[in-house]
């Protein structure tokens, strides 16, 4: 399972669409989330509607919060996605296979069955998480609560059964007409790690679509380098009847 | 992140299963849990708890967990009443559907109020009993997971009741449900893997949240967070007079110190009646065994206090 969680304060301005480039994503087979971290309510009614309308072209969900809320946000949104893409391969299966249209449609004794081997995959099947964190001026005072978010998802994503890795990328990057920078490659372990966001050069420009756009490529990348394409997104049509 | 769900049944109004067709007759809301709403009901002059979930595949995972832990449980005894009692769907009149279960309902007060109302020398005891529940799970495969002060009722005569499963998780496992302030991982004490020292870790932090909720949060508020540890946690226990008797205790509960809850509950029961080296006789009743215990504490730590003083 693919997922891109992209942090940010306000709109993007710059470039390809960021509601666009998460279409793509999700065409991809990457959901997209999106937490608007809003401490003094600046992010204004067209930032919430931007953050709204990313998260439904990813396929994801999105959260307006404080950076008193991040990590537990972060954690549970990063969580509930995992059960969700796999409840819709479910889903799709179901359909295939009975005609029938939601797992809320079977009796209590079947949908139990189907949870249980939702709740299986969800525990043991792989999963990678690409963190998209917008480092404009206004987000500088919240970097240390993303950092604190960042370390917090490392630890849950130990816990699971499934090898789980994330990396960490910021926007606008650091230099010259990159869109955004890698701060982190596809790592299990943080602890080594000193600092997530070394001295950020602070930037005037969001551009949160082309950003976007070079974590799908980075996925992609990282699909080709590895042979076995099977292990990385085929654990559904593998695992479910 | 607790999304609200708007969800309400009136006083008197009757909720019927959809597959099996029982009726309940609703009395009022009990409370709100991460993932749905519980209410108190009645069929055949029995009342129940019954609780709505917001999401069918989250609370069917709700449900076959309890269902997992029942079968143990009758496995071993035949005779224990099931605690899942029906499970189905509700159909409003909007025709909305929500899935709801059916358990058996526990009549109690919150931990917190209950020592507040009838006295903090229940805290050993109630303890002990909440240790040995734990170790029961335990035994069964199970870490409790979400165990903090909300989420323990206390019925007369200390006996603890757990309420809210949604944490539960098998060993081994991701921690499905937990609250920050008494997860391990946050005190930077350990990984967030169900087991053992998972749910000693939380008990731990419950001790504190009831003796000192206050200078918790403080912590929690002033520390950065590389630096929440379990020495930090012990410093404010050894600043408190009626959690220091305990600092050897949760100092191990909070660093693995443990090999299992039912090896924590006998070590906490060694403790608490350690008064009873004090006194003769046999005939004294337990409540004030723990009078002792605490008068006892109390002399201790007035004594630490003189001696740290000079």
């Amino acid at each position: 399972m693919k997922q891109i969680l992209l942090v940010t304060d306000g709109c993007s301005n710059v470039g390809v669409s960021p509601v666009v480039a998460s279409a793509h994503a999700y065409a991809e087979g990457i959901t997209v989330n999106v937490v608007g971290v809003v401490d003094r309510g600046e992010v204004g009614d067209f930032g919430a509607t931007e953050i709204e309308e990313i998260a439904r072209a990813g396929g994801g969900m999105s959260r307006l919060v404080n950076t008193k809320q991040l990590s537990q946000t972060v954690q549970m949104m990063t969580r509930k996605t995992v059960v969700q893409t796999i409840q819709q391969a479910v889903q799709k299966e179901l359909r295939q296979v009975f005609g029938q249209t939601s797992i809320e449609s079977l009796p209590p004794e079947k949908r139990g069955e189907v949870v249980r081997v939702i709740d299986e995959l969800g525990e043991t099947s792989k999963l990678r998480v690409a963190l998209l964190i917008d480092a404009s001026a206004s987000m500088k005072p919240k970097l240390s609560a993303v950092e604190e978010a960042i370390r917090d998802l490392m630890l849950s994503l130990q816990a699971r059964q499934g090898a789980s890795e994330l990396s960490v990328f910021h926007f606008p990057g650091s230099s010259y007409g990159d869109d955004c920078t890698l701060d982190l490659d596809w790592t299990n372990n943080l602890s080594g790690v000193q600092a997530i966001f070394p001295k950020l050069q602070m930037r005037g420009t969001t551009p949160t679509g082309p950003a976007i756009m070079q974590v799908i490529d980075f996925y992609r990348q990282g699909d080709y380098g590895r042979k076995s394409r099977d292990e990385t997104d085929g654990m559904m049509s593998d695992y479910v009847v | 992140m607790t999304t609200s769900f708007k969800f309400s049944l009136n006083r008197g109004s009757v909720a019927t299963g959809k597959w099996k067709g029982k009726q309940y007759r609703v009395e009022r809301l009990l409370g709100e849990g991460a993932n749905g709403k519980v209410f108190l009901v009645e069929r055949h002059k029995a009342w129940y708890a019954l609780k709505v979930g917001a999401d069918a595949v989250d609370l069917q995972s709700e449900i076959n967990v309890l269902q997992s832990l029942d079968l143990q449980k009758r496995s071993k005894r035949p005779e224990t009443e099931p605690f899942l009692v029906d499970v189905d769907d509700l159909v409003m009149p909007d025709g909305r559907e929500y899935p709801f279960y059916v358990m058996r309902y526990v009549r109690g007060v919150t931990l917190a109020e209950f020592l507040a109302k009838e006295g903090s020398e229940w805290f050993p005891l109630v303890g002990y009993n909440l240790l040995r529940m734990l170790s029961d799970l335990h035994d069964a495969g199970w870490a409790f997971g979400d165990l903090k002060v909300e989420n323990i009722l206390v019925a007369e005569y200390g006996r603890v009741e757990l309420v809210d499963y949604g944490g539960l998780t098998g060993f081994g496992k991701s921690v499905r449900q937990f609250t920050e302030i008494y997860d391990r991982g946050y005190w930077n004490a350990g990984s967030r893997t169900a087991d053992a020292g998972y749910d000693l870790f939380s008990f731990a932090l419950l001790c504190i949240q009831l003796h000192d909720s206050k200078h918790l949060q403080l912590l929690t508020r002033q520390l950065l967070p590389q630096n929440r540890s379990p020495e930090e946690l012990l410093k404010l226990i050894q600043q408190q007079p009626t959690l220091r008797p305990f600092t050897g205790w949760l100092n191990q509960a909070m660093t693995g110190g443990f090999a299992n809850a039912r090896e924590a509950a006998a070590s906490w029961q060694r403790l608490v009646s350690r008064s009873d080296t004090l006194k003769s006789g046999q005939a004294v009743p337990a409540w004030l065994k723990w009078m002792f215990m605490l008068s006892a504490g109390a002399a201790a730590s007035a004594v630490l206090y003189l001696w740290i003083e000079w």
